[in-house]
Parts: C-alpha cells; sequence; structure tokens
C-alpha cells in the first residue's frame, strides 16, 4: 500500500529529513513548509519506506500538493 | 449547572513516540533558560548580609518571615527579578507573590532587611504599586512585612517624589482600605521617615517588641536645625545625639503600644508577631471553596511536564495549543466556544482547581482554504483576523456577564495588516475588544507562552489592561517586542540601502547596524529581560504555570465583589445552543 504524504499550505520547502529508500516511523519529522514567516512540520503519516520524494528543497508548493510517496507494508 | 460542570468535553491526545522523541531535544534549551532564570532567582536570596548574620541578630529574613507566615508549598512569587532602575543591589528590594496565610489568599510583600536594613531604591514604588493593585484587582487582603530604613538617601533623586515615585503606596494603602481591601502589617526592626509612612498606613498593625516608626529616624532628629554647615563644634553635637537617639530611637513601643496604641498587637520575637497576624487572617472575610467550585479538583488527565515536548523553543516551528491547554486544566475537560468560527484563538470554559475559568489563546499553524475570508492570502495562526477578534470580543462580554475569571494565553505575531485588513475594520475590532475587556471587570491573568508582538499584545488581555491583568507570568520560550527584529531593522533601513546603493556607496556599514538592531532586538525580548524591566511579573517554569492558575483562582474567587449564580449564567447555554 502507498500513503502520500501531501502540503497542508502553499509555502516553500525548507527542509526533508529522509531520503528515497530510508525506513521511516510514523510520526517522525518529514518535511518542513515555511510560510508567512513560520515553519510547518510535516509528519510521516505511517511506518514505511520512502519509495519517492517529489520535492526538492526550496521548491515552492501548493495546497494539497504531493511531497513524497511512502510504501507500507 | 451539573450537567454543564461536572463532565466537559474531553480535550487533548497522549504524546506520540516521534513527540516523545523531538520533546527530549526541545526541552534542553527551554531547561537551560529556565536553569538560568533559577539561579538568578536565586542570586536575589544571596544579596546582602548573610542570614546567619541576621539570624544571630534573633531577627529572621524577610525569606524566612514569608516561609513562617504562609501555609506550606502555597506561595508563588512574582517580581523576583524586577529591577527596571537597574539598581547595583541587584533588586527593588522588596519580596512579594501571593500565598495563602492560615488557609487563605493574600498578596505578600516584605523588605529584604538583608540588603541597608530593607531601604527604599529606585523602582520598588513601581514594585509596590504592582502589588497594590494586584490586590485591589483581587480583592484579597494585602499583607505587609514592614522592616524599612527609609530612602537610600545618596539616590533619592531617583525614587522620592514623582507620581509613581516613594510616597504613591500610601495613597494606595488609603485605597485599598477605602475598597475594603484591608492592609495588615508586621512591624519589625527601625522604620523611620518612608520606612515610617510604609508601617502606618496599613489597617492594623502587628510589632515586635522593639520596632519602632517615626516621621524622622534618629538620623534626621539629631541634625534637623541646619547651620549652613558643619565644624568641630557641631559634630560634636551631632556625636552626642547620636549616641542617645540610637539607644532611645523615636517611636518605639513604649510609644506605639503603650501610649498611641498604633502598634494594635505586640510580641515578643520575629514567630510571634507572624504567629499573630496568621491569627488574625482566620477573621478576615472568605468564602468557602465549595461555594463557587462547579466539580471537585482535579488534575489534568495528561502530565504538564508534557508541555516542555508541546511548546516549541523555536520561535519559528508551529504547535498544537489545545494540547497545551489540556496539560493545565481539570481532568483535561472544556466547553469550547464558536469551534467553528476565528479558527486562530481558542476560547473556551475550563476548570482550574474546581472553578471555572474562561480560557482564550492564540492557535497557531495554518488555518485552512478560505481563511481569513476577506482576503486572497492563507492565514496563519498567531495572527488575528476579523472572526478570531469577533469572537473574543464576544466571549469577553459573556464571562463579564457570567462574573468569570479569565486566563489569557499569548503567542502573537500582531494583528493582520494591509488594505484588505483594514477594509476588514481590524483596527477598531481591536480596540473594541480592549474596550470589551476594561468594561468586563472580571479578575484576568496573562500566561505569555512565547510572543507577544505588535498591538496583539495589548489586546489578548497584556498587562496594559491595568484595570483587569492582576499578573502575568511567562515561560522560558517568552519574547516581547514591537516587531520581530528583522522586520524593525527592514523598517529602519531600507530606505538607506536604496540610498547608499544608488549614491555606488558600500553597503557594509548599513548591513553592520541591520544586524546590530537584530542582536538588540534579541537582547531586549530574553525572558529575563522581560522580568527584569516588568513585561511579566513573574517568568516560570512549565508545569508551574498550572500552580500559577490555580493560585489566580484561589485569590479571584475568595471574595469576589460580585457573583452570578451558576443557574443564571447565559454562556454555557450559548455553547451547548
Amino acid at each position: 500500500m502507498q500513503a502520500k504524504m501531501t502540503a497542508p499550505m502553499a509555502g516553500k520547502v525548507i527542509q526533508i529529513h529522509f531520503n528515497a529508500g530510508q525506513t521511516v516511523e510514523e510520526d517522525d519529522e518529514g518535511i518542513v513548509i515555511e510560510a508567512m514567516k513560520m515553519e510547518t512540520m510535516i509528519y510521516v503519516p505511517h511506518t514505511g519506506l520512502v519509495e519517492e520524494i517529489k520535492v526538492k528543497v526550496g521548491d515552492r508548493v501548493e495546497e494539497d500538493d504531493e511531497l513524497a510517496v511512502i510504501q507500507t507494508a | 449547572m451539573r450537567p454543564y460542570f461536572a463532565k466537559m468535553a474531553d480535550f487533548g491526545t497522549p504524546l506520540k513516540k516521534g513527540q516523545i522523541k523531538r520533546g527530549e531535544e526541545n526541552q534542553a534549551p527551554l531547561r537551560q533558560v529556565e536553569d538560568q532564570i533559577a539561579r538568578a532567582g536565586a542570586a536575589i536570596q544571596q544579596l546582602g548580609l548573610a542570614a546567619e548574620k541576621v539570624n544571630a541578630r534573633g531577627e529572621m529574613t524577610v525569606w524566612q518571615r514569608i516561609a513562617h507566615l504562609v501555609d506550606p508549598g502555597s506561595f508563588h512569587p512574582l517580581h523576583t527579578l524586577f529591577n527596571p532602575a537597574d539598581n547595583a543591589e541587584g533588586a527593588t528590594n522588596v519580596v512579594d507573590g501571593i500565598g495563602r496565610i492560615a488557609g487563605r489568599w493574600a498578596v505578600i510583600i516584605g523588605f529584604d532587611n538583608k540588603v541597608m536594613a530593607g531601604a527604599w531604591l529606585a523602582g520598588q514604588a513601581e514594585n509596590i504599586l504592582r502589588v497594590t493593585d494586584l490586590a485591589k484587582r483581587l480583592n484579597v487582603p494585602l499583607v505587609w512585612l514592614v522592616n524599612c530604613s527609609g530612602a537610600k538617601l545618596s539616590e533619592q533623586h531617583k525614587f522620592y517624589a514623582n507620581r509613581r515615585g516613594a510616597g504613591a503606596p500610601f495613597y494606595r494603602h488609603a485605597q485599598l482600605n477605602q475598597l475594603g481591601v484591608p492592609v495588615l502589617a508586621a512591624i519589625f526592626g527601625t522604620n523611620p521617615a518612608g520606612g515610617g509612612y510604609q508601617a502606618i498606613s496599613p489597617t492594623v498593625l502587628f510589632a515586635h517588641k522593639d520596632a519602632n516608626m517615626a516621621v524622622g529616624g534618629a538620623g534626621i532628629v539629631s541634625g534637623m536645625a541646619p547651620k549652613g554647615g558643619f565644624d568641630v563644634e557641631s559634630a560634636q553635637e551631632l556625636i552626642e545625639n547620636t549616641r542617645h537617639f540610637k539607644s532611645h530611637p523615636p517611636g518605639s513601643a513604649g510609644i506605639h503600644h503603650a501610649q498611641t496604641g498604633f502598634f494594635r498587637y505586640l510580641y515578643e520575637d520575629d514567630q510571634q508577631v507572624l504567629d499573630g497576624l496568621k491569627q488574625y487572617m482566620r477573621t478576615l472575610p472568605a468564602y468557602d471553596p465549595e461555594f463557587f467550585r462547579v466539580a471537585p479538583a482535579a488534575a489534568p488527565k495528561f502530565d504538564p511536564r508534557e508541555l516542555y515536548a508541546l511548546l516549541p523553543f523555536d520561535q519559528k516551528m508551529v504547535y498544537a495549543f489545545d494540547e497545551i491547554l489540556a496539560r493545565l486544566v481539570d481532568n483535561s475537560e472544556h466547553l469550547e466556544f464558536r469551534p467553528d468560527y476565528g479558527p486562530e484563538v481558542y476560547t473556551g470554559l475550563c476548570k482550574v482547581d474546581g472553578y471555572l475559568v474562561a480560557c482564550i489563546g492564540n492557535r497557531q499553524g495554518y488555518l485552512g482554504k478560505n481563511y481569513p475570508e476577506y482576503a486572497d492570502y492563507p492565514g496563519m495562526g498567531g495572527k488575528l483576523y476579523r472572526q478570531g477578534m469577533i469572537k473574543m470580543n464576544e466571549f469577553v462580554i459573556l464571562c463579564a456577564r457570567d462574573r468569570i475569571p479569565i486566563i489569557w494565553f499569548q503567542d502573537t505575531s500582531g494583528i493582520d495588516v494591509g488594505d484588505a485588513a483594514e477594509k476588514a475594520e481590524l483596527l477598531a475590532i481591536g480596540q473594541s475588544l480592549i474596550y470589551s475587556i476594561q468594561s468586563s471587570d472580571v479578575p484576568q491573568m496573562l500566561v505569555l507562552l512565547r510572543k507577544g508582538s505588535a498591538a496583539a499584545h495589548y489586546l489578548l488581555g497584556g498587562p496594559q489592561g491595568n484595570d483587569t491583568n492582576a499578573f502575568s507570568i511567562g515561560t522560558a520560550a517568552t519574547e516581547v517586542y514591537v516587531m520581530h527584529g528583522e522586520t524593525a531593522a527592514v523598517a529602519m533601513y531600507s530606505r538607506r540601502l536604496v540610498k547608499e546603493h544608488d549614491g555606488g556607496k558600500p553597503l557594509a556599514p548599513v548591513i553592520d547596524q541591520m544586524n546590530q538592531i537584530v542582536a538588540d532586538y534579541k537582547a531586549f525580548s530574553r525572558p529575563q529581560y522581560c522580568a527584569q524591566v516588568g513585561y511579566v511579573d513573574e517568568i516560570v517554569d512549565l508545569p508551574a504555570i498550572r500552580r500559577y492558575m490555580a493560585a489566580f483562582c484561589g485569590c479571584a474567587y475568595q471574595n469576589p465583589r460580585s457573583i452570578c449564580p451558576q443557574h443564571q449564567m447565559v454562556l454555557p447555554r450559548v455553547i451547548k445552543g
């Protein structure tokens, strides 16, 4: 099964805390989006393997944009 | 109203594994600041003479007097680091806080008799006025531990005169008496001149047998006839007079107990004085807590120590305010007011120590699509928008009507700006909130969780509401400034940058000045600075916030000037619908 990490809001990607192929646990730190001078951490939604990261640091994203795909068990 | 209050809605969630892990990292910088504040507080206690030396004279220190006076564990210090005039002594030379004496809450203040025998110093009157205002707002007795040698004469120009100077507290004592707030004074040591009025201005005086109070002390009585200078003959006269008045100071118990009777009670030693005052406290009016409690007192379901994992030290990181509040209120239960309106602000009824209390706090993070509804940009918590400010106005008005004390939790970057915000009337709605607070006349307390910034700091229950804000506490993450340092640097220097650039001049000197502004803003907004200048009345450890909330509620409900019968309250019904 796949779980998608999506952007809860528009903003700029300023940190990515995992790499593709890495094992992650639910609620691990995932991706940080900066908007209106505040940083919002997007936490890993499910335990699994990072199958794909669809953004890079510095990218602007819109609300609901796909950020990463986690392959769950 | 049992169906409303006995069991409210649960809120808050247990910490997740990731939060616990991150919390350990977040805890370190918070604890570091708390340790720094604790060390500064401990240093204040060590000022002046050693406690052993004072004890060897048969006296207790002010700290020992407070400890003996209050019910164990009930003292909540305030203004520990307050030193607005930056005195070399490191303090204003009074020690104060809220505590229970013989089961009754009181505001307690005493002169530090280890430092210049409790002299008046610069900034002290401001400290005392905060304390008299506190007793007035909470309508609880003010208890003085008077031991005051009078003005530090070499610095009298800094504090003797002026509207809020050293004599102003005597008028405040008169005002408290007129309002029916008793001012009790335990009197120790030598209290001449200003110290004499500190001693005589309260309502009932409890004195040590060796205490004295006088219009003028030995020092000035022996030199009251100026001759235009000093010579050997006058110096000799001074020596004799000084010897006499030292052994026979004016205003001793022989005068003020035996003859004037101003010392209503006289005791053999410090402990007896304090015990006498304690006994007297039992006779003062106070409601039994059960009169106002809406449920049995209960601890939060979630441990307040988890706040270290939930309140990010990094000011840029967002967090869930509701999770913070769930760790501070009884049983982690609440009745939220208008949850579907003004998402940037939490408003709701909670219980603290079994008492009903209204809570208002800034929520953080993204506020969802199409909010604020009047603008084409996204809304972020910490900022205030139209709906949130209207909601707070409604909530405060209803709290005032139902006579419910309010606790504010502030972490704000300001009110939304720009023409869309102006068209949305935010300027006026903000001032309307100030009007609502001012007209509410209910006791309020502020917890400055993190940021207090821009006008929002004023209208979110800030200490500027002197008639309503009883006291304010900050945390290790508190920051107070008109705007962020970088924003200020841009506001100050952006035009200059353009000018220098267009003139072909180097930008480095301007950039250096901008960075200096950023550094200054940081230095002048840190928790210890906020406490020193009085932006907050105390910086407290995160788990201690609940203790201060309980003390506030205990005071607010001890003897309120007006009551709304629980079954006639409107706000709980508005919430239920």
